[in-house]
């Protein structure tokens, strides 16, 4: 098969306009083009179905009030009353990625989450931010997080390294788990695809009726990883509150 | 009178039978096959990625090929299998 009717062919990145600052390369690509088209409906869904503010919500206001109780339910539940600060920031970070994943679930846009330099980006923001407030919170207790009381002092040497790379695969865990579920479900839609064109005769309405199926399931984890995303990072903050 | 309150009776129950169904949905919903066996994979795949990270690292500084790699790849195993037990504490904890 050409490489132009591969499958992998909609993750290519192509550049809009081409930006160099001091050596370094920072085009405007595609993928940007998708962030800043996010940026966008975000921005312009939340203020303009809030505008009214009445107190009989029109259905879109409930939809975005949906949203905020959605958030501000989980961070309540995960974190408590600590919680609230925290808010704007994972309220964004749903947003974005709900809406970049929903975004890639039109035909021919592209699918911002399917890179893992993105969502590698997000969880580090988190990883880096939940460190510093465990030291904000903490100071160099904050240390304490990576040795499990009521463990025998021979056994340290041996279970703190453990505790520390677990702690350091948070942020690949939580950036791959988006990235992996995306490039996968975009990658078999686009293989199955392929199959409704190749096959013979009439036999190719069985992977388009399969595709209708998966693009269902599609949409659904992308509402889903992007709700553990933010699950996520409420346990995280969580645990920079309370250690153990 | 009592008209009125045969209409809020049955808006009552309608309201009963919705919110009941909406519980059920919610705990049919949980834990699909597919997203259950991405979870633990990834668990486990990351804390191997940091693991043998750090061993490649300690090996290149200290020139210890290929100890440093043995080590930490085994404390990544560990470490793996410490977030899925994790993640499975938090599951049950969840029902």
């Amino acid at each position: 098969m050409a490489a132009k009717d591969s499958p992998l062919k909609q993750f290519e990145i192509s550049t809009i306009s081409n930006i160099e600052v001091a050596g370094y390369n920072l085009s405007f690509t595609n993928s940007s083009f998708a962030m800043l088209i996010t940026v966008l409906i975000i921005t312009l869904f939340l203020t303009l179905t809030v505008n009214t503010r009445s107190i009989i919500p029109s259905r879109m206001q409930l939809i975005s009030e949906l949203m905020y109780n959605f958030i501000a339910q989980l961070l309540s539940d995960t974190v408590g009353d600590n919680g609230k600060k925290y808010f704007p920031f994972v309220f964004s970070l749903f947003m974005f990625v709900l809406i970049g994943n929903m975004i890639g679930m039109i035909p021919y846009q592209f699918t911002f989450t399917s890179h893992i330099i993105v969502t590698f980006g997000l969880a580090a923001v988190v990883f880096i931010g939940v460190t510093i407030l465990g030291f904000l919170n903490h100071g160099i207790k904050f240390f304490s997080f990576f040795v499990i009381p009521g463990v025998p002092f021979y056994m340290h040497p041996l279970l703190i390294p453990i505790e520390v790379i677990s702690y350091l695969s948070r942020p690949i865990s939580l950036s791959v788990r988006l990235f992996a579920n995306m490039l996968a479900g975009h990658t078999l839609l686009k293989v199955f695809a392929g199959f409704v064109v190749t096959m013979p005769f009439f036999t190719g309405a069985f992977p388009l009726a399969f595709i209708v199926a998966l693009t269902g399931l599609e949409i659904l984890i992308a509402f889903l990883q992007a709700y553990v995303f933010a699950i996520l990072t409420c346990l995280y903050i969580n645990d920079a509150y309370h250690l153990h | 009178m009592n008209y009125k309150n045969k209409k809020l009776e049955e808006l009552n129950k309608k309201i009963d039978s919705l919110s009941t169904k909406k519980n059920n949905l919610k705990n049919n919903s949980k834990d699909m096959g597919a997203g259950f066996g991405f979870k633990i994979s990834t668990e486990i795949i990351a804390a191997l990625i940091v693991g043998v990270g750090i061993g490649l690292i300690v090996d290149n500084y200290f020139n210890t090929k290929p100890i440093g790699l043995i080590i930490f790849f085994i404390f990544g195993a560990f470490a793996g299998f410490l977030n899925v037990y994790r993640v499975m504490r938090r599951i049950e904890k969840q029902r």
